[in-house]
């Protein structure tokens, strides 16, 4: 059986761990986000053929009072990293993370999710933004946690990369 | 290339002038002379690129070592695992002989390994259970039960175990993917991948609080009944979740299993990128650390306690000696009564502590109740229901029969085969109003008095053998009152005729004569002969009916003396009568 760990980096309040409880049904209260800071799910998926179950780690949101603990980035075979569509700070955030987890794991794949898709009429990530992420071949993906929308494509996604990698 | 330019102009040369096809034809020659090795070659490679039978021959000879060299490349693994799965469920429909043989030698020490297993845990589980399920404590721990609503045996297990190692998680250490898990029986596991995963984020989160370095980590974790422990290696690390109290010994062998993980498993470990598969054969390893150790009853036993019971056991064992002896002494009281005449036990049996027979009893038998005391059995323990019948066996028979007859002194009864047979004498009265009495007699089928006598025929008959009718030398005349005893002879044997016709029955009278030896036998017996002839003349024979009389004369055969004086001489001149009864048949004591 192939494991794969998966981390969800993001900035506070992207919806984290919205998307997770959309693609998982989980055992863990999520008050461990809280109080340890990370909260551990799982999802098994069929890539080419084959069952990969992906443990979710679901890292408690960075922001400016609280940083990513960078020990439970270790081992991941690739993350997720969700922006707010409707708060142009968190791709910032997200770039910033991308740098913590590159530190820490390596060139592993990652995938660009701009969360809350469905609140177009209040979206405010500027698009040249999203092209100067798109010019540094990062994967982007538009989601909603709230319609379901692209969640299970991002995570089918980012499952193929890993195991292609 | 100078080289390949000299043949050409050689041959331009060898056709002469008028010779010549063009320039093409030479350039053609010119070509096939330079490059015409090459062409070949090319021409050969396309014809092995084109047969596959060439193709497959080549493969199969770099194959196995190409395999070899990708021997850890996952890629290979998935790109060869579904034609290996289609081939192994294609053979296995067309003869699954083969795979079975070859499963075998595995299969076999696996399952009588699981079934041990499975059998051991079982027997401690119902030991456990059975020598905790009658005790004083048994009760409280049901009450426990009732009001905590676990199951019986889990409260016994809280209570008698010291601990129990229930799982064992085998993690990267790295990524907090979880390597093997293995469970006791009875350990309920949520879901092994992300317990592992939130074990290895807390233990990181414990060491990012505390900033203590990588070498140091948690290592124990207690939450309620429950103590995880938590061994580390380089790559990977051993938690096993322990109920109750762990002795320090198994924290020496959680650590020896992760070294020989390490050991075992190393390069598995070093490239582990998710796939879980090499460490399935770390399993029996990591089943060594499923421990559990019991508690034993260390309290020590009142004496008091001891004393009353070891007092109980003697009771028992004494009342248990006493049943059995009594239970020994009723059967043998039993097997007397089966074995005794005329006394047929049809039931026995226990009720409110007394021993109960029931049976039928002959009044003739012996009583029961004798032999109480023999089998050394108390009458007030015993009661026998005992109804009255008659039995059928000989001496039963023969008593009533001695009973209800009264058989006077001269009469002997014997029994056998149904028949009852009476001997001796008897008064005629006694003889008829025995042949009724003796029909009556149950048991009896037939009743022979045929051996019986008249005690009147007895005394006639004797009288009559006693008679000394002797005669004179070499006559037939009575010698001086002979007449007389003549007479009273044949008074007697009237009577005997009297009386057997009475009797109804028949008798024969044999006159003997008899001669001294004074003559010569050719004429003793003729004169021994005429003396009997002279006697039944004398008695008047022939008007007797119930008496068949035979005479004959043996002259001085048998003699009354040897003596040769004429006293004696004189005591042989005689005639001798015999009574004796002549068959039964026609008797009416027999009809």
């Amino acid at each position: 059986m192939i494991q794969k760990k998966v981390c969800m980096l993001g900035g506070f309040g992207v919806g984290k761990t919205s998307l997770v409880s959309r693609f998982v049904s989980s055992i863990f209260s999520d008050k461990y986000l809280t109080t340890v800071g990370v909260k551990v799910d799982k999802k098994t998926v069929p890539v080419e053929g084959e069952e990969v179950t992906l443990l979710l780690w679901d890292l408690y949101g960075q922001d400016e009072f609280q940083t990513v603990r960078t020990s439970y980035l270790r081992g991941a075979s690739g993350y997720l990293l969700v922006v707010d569509g409707t708060r142009p700070l968190t791709l910032d955030t997200a770039v910033s993370l991308q740098q913590t987890a590159e530190q820490v794991v390596g060139q592993v794949p990652f995938l660009i999710v701009l969360n809350k898709a469905d609140l177009e009429a209040d979206w405010q990530v500027d698009d040249r933004a999203l092209w100067r992420i798109a010019e540094k071949g990062w994967p982007i993906l538009r989601t909603s946690a709230k319609t379901g929308d692209g969640v299970e494509e991002a995570f089918l996604k980012l499952a193929r990369g890993i195991l292609a990698a | 290339m100078g080289a390949v330019a000299n043949p050409a102009a050689a041959r331009s040369d060898d056709r002469g002038p008028g010779e010549a096809n063009g320039p093409a034809a030479a350039f053609t020659e010119l070509r096939s002379l330079i490059v015409g090795p090459e062409q070949r070659q090319l021409r050969a490679l396309q014809a092995r690129l084109d047969d596959p039978g060439t193709q497959a021959r080549e493969v199969s000879q770099v194959l196995p070592q190409a395999v070899l060299l990708r021997t850890r490349d996952p890629q290979l693994t998935r790109a060869l695992a579904p034609t290996i799965e289609e081939a192994i469920t294609a053979s296995v429909r067309k003869n699954p002989q083969p795979l079975a043989d070859a499963m075998f030698p595995v299969i076999g020490p696996a399952i009588r390994k699981a079934i041990a297993a499975s059998l051991s845990s079982m027997l401690e589980s119902l030991n456990r259970t059975l020598e905790h399920s009658l005790s004083w404590r048994a009760v409280k721990w049901r009450i426990t039960a009732l009001r905590t609503g676990k199951s019986f045996a889990e409260v016994v297990l809280l209570n008698t175990l010291v601990y129990r190692v229930e799982q064992v998680f085998l993690i990267d250490r790295r990524s907090g993917l979880l390597l093997q898990h293995l469970k006791a029986d009875s350990a309920a596991v949520p879901d092994a991948d992300m317990v592992s995963a939130m074990l290895t984020a807390i233990r990181d989160f414990a060491r990012d609080s505390f900033r203590v370095s990588e070498a140091e980590a948690l290592e124990t974790l207690e939450i309620g009944d429950l103590t995880v422990w938590i061994e580390q290696g380089p790559h990977a690390i051993l938690a096993a979740v322990i109920r109750g109290t762990p002795p320090h010994e198994l924290r020496s062998v959680l650590q020896d299993v992760i070294e020989r993980v390490h050991s075992q498993h190393g390069d598995a470990l070093r490239s582990f990128d998710g796939d879980t598969g090499p460490f399935e054969s770390a399993r029996p390893l990591l089943e060594t650390c499923l421990q559990v150790q019991y508690q034993r009853d260390r309290k020590r036993t009142s004496p008091w306690l001891l004393a009353i019971a070891g007092a109980l056991a003697l009771a028992a064992g004494f009342w248990m000696f006493s049943s059995l002896r009594a239970r020994a002494r009723w059967d043998a009281y039993l097997d007397a009564l089966r074995a005794e005449p005329g006394i047929v036990v049809v039931s026995a049996d226990r009720q409110s502590g007394k021993y109960v027979v029931n049976g039928l009893r002959d009044p003739l038998a012996r009583d029961p109740a004798s032999f109480l005391s023999s089998h050394q059995l108390s009458a007030a323990t015993v009661t026998g229901n005992w109804q009255l019948y008659q039995a059928l066996e000989p001496t039963f028979v023969l008593a009533r029969a001695r009973g209800i007859l009264r058989p006077p002194a001269g009469v002997t009864l014997q029994f056998a085969d149904g028949v009852l047979s009476a001997a001796g004498t008897a008064s005629a009265d006694w003889i008829l109003e025995s042949v009724p009495l003796a029909r009556a007699v149950p048991g009896v089928a037939r009743y022979n008095p045929t051996r019986l006598i008249d005690s009147e025929i007895a005394a006639f008959t004797k009288r009559l053998e006693a008679a000394r009718l002797l005669f004179v030398r070499g006559t037939i005349t009575p010698v001086p009152g002979g007449d007389q005893v003549l007479a009273a002879c044949r008074e007697h044997v009237r009577s005997l005729d009297v009386l057997a016709k009475a009797a109804g029955r028949r008798f024969m009278l044999e006159i003997r004569g008899h001669a001294d030896g004074d003559g010569p036998p050719g004429s003793n017996i003729p004169l021994s002969a005429r003396r009997a002839e002279r006697v039944r003349t004398e008695l008047q024979t022939e008007l007797l009916q119930q008496m068949d009389v035979a005479t004959s004369g043996v002259g001085s055969a048998e003699p009354l003396t040897r003596g040769t004086a004429d006293t004696d001489k004189q005591q042989n001149r005689r005639v001798s009568l015999r009574v004796f009864a002549t068959g039964a048949p026609e008797t009416p004591l027999n009809r």
